[in-house]
């Protein structure tokens, strides 16, 4: 579904990525992991199209994401959801969903899909006129979630779903994103807590410096000592 | 004394609604594409020309002309992002470019003033008033004409706060000026938005000018000494606040239009800079803050 291949990118002469491959297929859920700076998050802006390629191959469905930008690759069928959760923070919850509905092609697929959203996240029902900036951390998070949905990909890129969310609402937010999983949508997860990408995930790519540094299922990367003491701070068996 | 009270009260709202058309535009394009909009006043002149052209070349009714000058005004206000502002900002990338913006306004300022003296000449032109009469109040009367800029200032300014409050295109237009890149990732086109910004901005002067052209005389250089008044305007309601700059032009219009009964009406005009001035030093952020279009 989506394929990147030896891709470079950056932010201006600063190349953070330097040679990252990796696959999503069709209704999976990948997880990226790795230290600070490793290139997550950038590798996640450059596939979406805020950062340009400088080099490889980034593709979705088959069709080059190459030169298009961010508007372009959310009407290909990817959505994204930003570490901060890039809220209309002063409009409405209401607001902030059919805003996700923006490129739908009529009124009534917008009503549609706001309606569906607000099914699979009643809490939001009840929150719908208020002002998006005055929600707490954990329902702007969900917010962000069901606006990206409203905006109806085939493959989600989320970054840092858990980032300062207590540890109760990471939990609910991570039975979100697998129900939505379930439900046939293909993810792609940045994230910095390991455990709980690592409990939920089908395959993880480690990065570190901006290159790949393993992936595999998650217990293969249990097994691996290398990745442990690295990544997970866990001394070598 | 009552009867210049509330003549002074009159002229004070009727300017306030001409004040509020031009400042709010200009406050909705700094408040989505962080450009302060040199050229503002010269869309406002543009207004008056159309106006002339249709109304006394064309021979058109009053309200044709005027609804022409807008919409007028609003086609080349989309010109304005693609061609200018657009190119500049993709060639930026990322760097700050706020001066470089305010240069390149104040050249189209200078080019447009230019091209309207080079197809119309200098002269002074006169347009005749859209609406004939007087409503007399009693104690004092107030001309139709003034009656009828303030409630169409009225009802386009309701318009455009009705369609950023509810249209889809007007949601995308706050939703770019809070975060652009968010906006981005709901497939809005961030060029689009700022090209009906910059359109509707200039296309709301443009309606001033034209509203405004039976009682100034219509000339190239008809907006300038309004956009610096604007200026000071958009300062004190916040940078970018709508609210604030609408607020701003009647506070600004009725405390000179009041001015006159305590100080020679030739300082009527530093009024405004003296109130932004005050507002700057106690009150940085504005009467109501930076809140953008939100």
């Amino acid at each position: 579904m989506l394929i990147v291949e030896d891709v470079r990118a950056g932010y201006g002469r600063l190349e953070i990525l330097q040679g990252v491959s990796l696959r999503v297929p069709a209704g999976a859920l990948i997880g990226i992991i790795g230290p600070n700076g490793a290139g997550k998050s950038t590798l996640l802006k450059t596939v979406v199209g805020y950062l340009r390629v400088t080099a490889g191959r980034v593709a979705f469905e088959e069709r080059t994401l190459a030169g298009l930008r961010p508007d372009q690759a959310m009407r290909r069928g990817l959505g994204y959801v930003a570490q901060d959760g890039g809220l209309f923070a002063d409009m409405t919850v209401h607001d902030n969903l059919v805003l996700g509905g923006y490129a739908l092609p009529s009124r009534r697929a917008v009503r549609a899909a706001v309606e569906a959203a607000l099914e699979r996240f009643p809490l939001l029902r009840d929150r719908r006129r208020q002002v998006a900036g005055s929600l707490s951390g954990g329902e702007q998070r969900l917010l962000a979630l069901a606006r990206a949905l409203v905006t109806r990909p085939r493959l989600l890129l989320v970054d840092e779903p858990s980032a300062a969310l207590a540890p109760g609402m990471i939990d609910r937010v991570y039975e979100d994103l697998v129900a939505l999983h379930r439900s046939g949508l293909a993810l792609l997860v940045v994230e910095q807590n390991v455990e709980a990408i690592l409990a939920v995930a089908d395959r993880v790519f480690v990065l570190d410096l901006g290159r790949n540094a393993f992936d595999g299922t998650a217990a293969e990367l249990r097994d691996s000592d290398r990745v442990r003491r690295l990544y997970l701070g866990e001394a070598a068996a | 004394m009552l009867e210049s009270l509330l003549e002074f009260a009159i002229q004070g709202i009727v300017l306030g609604g001409l004040y509020a058309l031009f400042a709010v535009g200009l406050s909705l394009i700094f408040g989505v594409l962080d450009v302060i909009n040199v050229a503002h006043g010269e869309f406002f002149a543009l207004g008056g020309y159309l106006a002339f052209a249709g109304i006394v070349l064309l021979h058109w009714p009053a309200a044709a002309g005027v609804l022409g000058a807008a919409v007028g005004t609003f086609l080349l206000g989309l010109a304005v992002h693609p061609l200018l502002l657009g190119p500049l900002r993709r060639r930026l990338g990322r760097r700050p470019a706020g001066p470089l913006y305010l240069v390149l306004t104040l050249g189209l300022s200078t080019f447009l003033q230019s091209s309207l003296l080079l197809a119309a000449g200098g002269d002074y032109l006169r347009v005749p008033p859209h609406v004939r009469g007087i409503l007399d109040l009693g104690v004092t009367a107030v001309a139709y004409q003034r009656l009828l800029v303030l409630g169409t200032a009225v009802v386009a300014l309701a318009g455009l706060f009705a369609f950023l409050a509810f249209h889809r295109q007007g949601l995308a237009i706050r939703a770019v000026a809070q975060n652009p890149e968010a906006a981005q990732a709901m497939g809005i086109p961030l060029g689009r938005a700022f090209t009906l910004t910059v359109a509707l901005g200039v296309g709301l002067a443009g309606l001033g000018g034209a509203l405004m052209a039976p009682l100034f005389n219509v000339y190239p250089a008809v907006g300038f000494p309004l956009t610096i008044k604007a200026f000071a305007i958009v300062i004190l309601g916040g940078m970018g606040n709508l609210a604030g700059a609408l607020l701003a032009s009647f506070v600004v219009s009725l405390v000179e239009a009041f001015s006159v009964m305590a100080i020679p009406s030739e300082w009527q005009n530093m009024i405004a800079f003296l109130v932004m001035i005050l507002v700057l030093l106690l009150r940085p952020q504005g009467l109501l803050g930076r809140a953008v279009v939100r």
